[in-house]
C-alpha cells in the first residue's frame, strides 16, 4: 500500500487506516516536559513587569488622576484638531477665491505639456520596445523573487529546522 | 471580572502568592509547553509562548486559582498565542514554505525499532516538529486539540478542503518520517509497560 503517491491516490480505506494509526499514536504520546528554567523565567518576567513605572504599564494600571488628565488632554487635543481643521479649511477657501489666474493657468500649461510629451513618446517608441521592456521588467522581478526565496530557504528555514532539532 | 477579561495589573509577587503560583504552574507547565511546542515546532519559541501564558495566568491568578476551568483557559491561551505567533511571522513566507508533496512511502505494518518507548515518543515529537507549518498546525489542532475540520478552517482562515488535504498529507508525511527512522506507528500504540 502506498501513501502520498501522486499517481495512485490512496484509497479511502487506506486513508482511514492511516488516520486511526496516527490518531492512536498521537493520543498515547505523553506531554513534553517543560524546561526546568521556565519557572524562573516566568517569575523574572513578572518581577520585571511589576517594576515598570506606571506610565509604561497598561492604561488600566495608571493612577486615576493620571487617567483623568490623559482623557481630558485627549479630548482637548481632539477639539483643537477639529477647530484647527475648520480654521484651515476657511483659510483655504478664502485663498482659493483670491487665487490669481496665473497659478491656474501655469498648472494647466504644465499638465498639457506633460500629456503632449507622453503622446509624442507613444508615437515615436515602437510597440515592440514597450513589450520588450515589460518582459524584461517581469524577468528581473522574477529573478529577484527567486533570489529572495532561495535566500529565505537557505538562511532562515535552515536555522528554523536547526532550532527544531 | 471573568476569565476572558484581561487583567493587566502587574502585582509584585509576594512570598505566599509566589509559592501558590509556583505550585499552580508546576501542575500545568508541561501541558502548556507541549501545546506550544507541538504547534510551533520550535522549543525556543514554545518557551517564550509558555512564559507569556503564565505571566497572563499570574495576572488572572485570583480567578484561576479557584477555577476548575484553569487548564482549559491555559490551553486556549497557549493555542491562541502559538497561532498568533505563527500567523504573524509566517504569513508572508507561506508561499516560500510550501514543500513538495510527500514522497512515496510504504505504510508501516508492525515494524518495531530497537528503541525504548520514551525514545520512540521523543522521535515522534521530533517528526511532528519537522513537518512544515501548513501541515503540522492543522494536524496538531485535529489530533491533540480535538478541533473539527470546520473549527480548524475557521481558526486558520483557510478552506475546509485545504484543511483536510493538509492533514492527510501531514499524516502520510509523519508515517514516512517515522518509517525512515525505523519506527512504525503501529509499534507506538502499544501500551507502556
Amino acid at each position: 500500500m502506498r501513501i502520498g503517491s501522486s499517481e495512485s491516490e490512496p484509497s479511502l480505506e487506506a486513508e482511514r487506516r492511516l488516520e486511526q494509526l496516527i490518531d492512536r499514536t498521537l493520543a498515547d504520546l505523553p506531554l513534553r516536559r517543560a524546561p526546568s528554567t521556565l519557572e524562573a523565567r516566568v517569575f523574572d518576567e513578572i518581577e520585571r513587569r511589576a517594576a515598570l513605572p506606571w506610565w509604561r504599564q497598561g492604561f488600566g494600571c495608571w493612577p486615576q488622576i493620571a487617567r483623568a488628565v490623559f482623557l481630558a488632554a485627549c479630548a482637548a487635543l481632539c477639539a483643537a484638531a477639529i477647530l484647527a481643521g475648520a480654521w484651515a479649511l476657511g483659510r483655504i477657501g478664502r485663498a482659493g477665491e483670491m487665487l490669481t489666474d496665473s497659478w491656474v493657468r501655469g498648472l494647466l500649461t504644465l499638465e498639457g505639456a506633460a500629456r503632449e510629451t507622453a503622446g509624442s513618446l507613444a508615437r515615436i517608441v515602437p510597440l515592440e520596445w514597450v513589450y520588450e521592456g515589460l518582459i524584461l521588467s517581469a524577468v528581473l522581478y522574477a529573478c529577484l523573487f527567486g533570489v529572495s526565496a532561495a535566500a529565505y530557504r537557505m538562511l532562515y528555514l535552515k536555522s528554523e529546522l536547526a532550532g527544531r532539532s | 471580572m471573568g476569565l476572558n477579561e484581561p487583567n493587566t495589573v502587574h502585582t509584585p509577587p509576594t512570598e505566599h502568592r509566589s509559592i501558590e503560583f509556583a505550585t499552580f504552574m508546576r501542575a500545568y507547565q508541561d501541558m502548556v509547553f507541549s501545546t506550544a511546542a507541538r504547534l510551533t515546532g520550535n522549543d525556543a519559541q514554545a518557551q517564550d509562548i509558555a512564559q507569556e501564558v503564565f505571566v497572563r495566568a499570574y495576572e488572572n491568578f485570583e480567578h484561576l486559582r479557584e477555577s476548575a476551568a484553569a487548564g482549559g483557559w491555559l490551553k486556549t491561551v497557549a493555542t491562541n498565542l502559538s497561532l498568533n505567533h505563527l500567523t504573524r511571522y509566517r504569513r508572508r513566507w507561506r508561499l516560500f514554505s510550501e514543500e513538495p508533496s510527500v514522497p512515496d512511502v510504504p505504510l508501516p505494518d508492525t515494524l518495531l525499532a530497537d528503541l525504548s518507548r520514551e525514545e520512540q515518543c521523543a522521535l515522534v515529537d521530533d517528526a511532528i516538529a519537522r513537518l512544515p507549518d501548513h501541515q503540522r498546525v492543522p494536524l496538531v489542532l485535529y489530533h491533540f486539540e480535538d478541533l473539527s475540520y470546520q473549527e480548524i478552517a475557521a481558526r486558520l482562515r483557510i478552506s475546509i478542503a485545504k484543511v483536510k488535504t493538509d492533514i492527510q498529507r501531514a499524516r502520510a508525511a509523519l508515517a514516512g518520517l517515522l518509517e525512515r527512522r525505523g519506527i512504525s506507528s503501529a509499534a507506538l500504540v502499544e501500551p507502556l509497560p
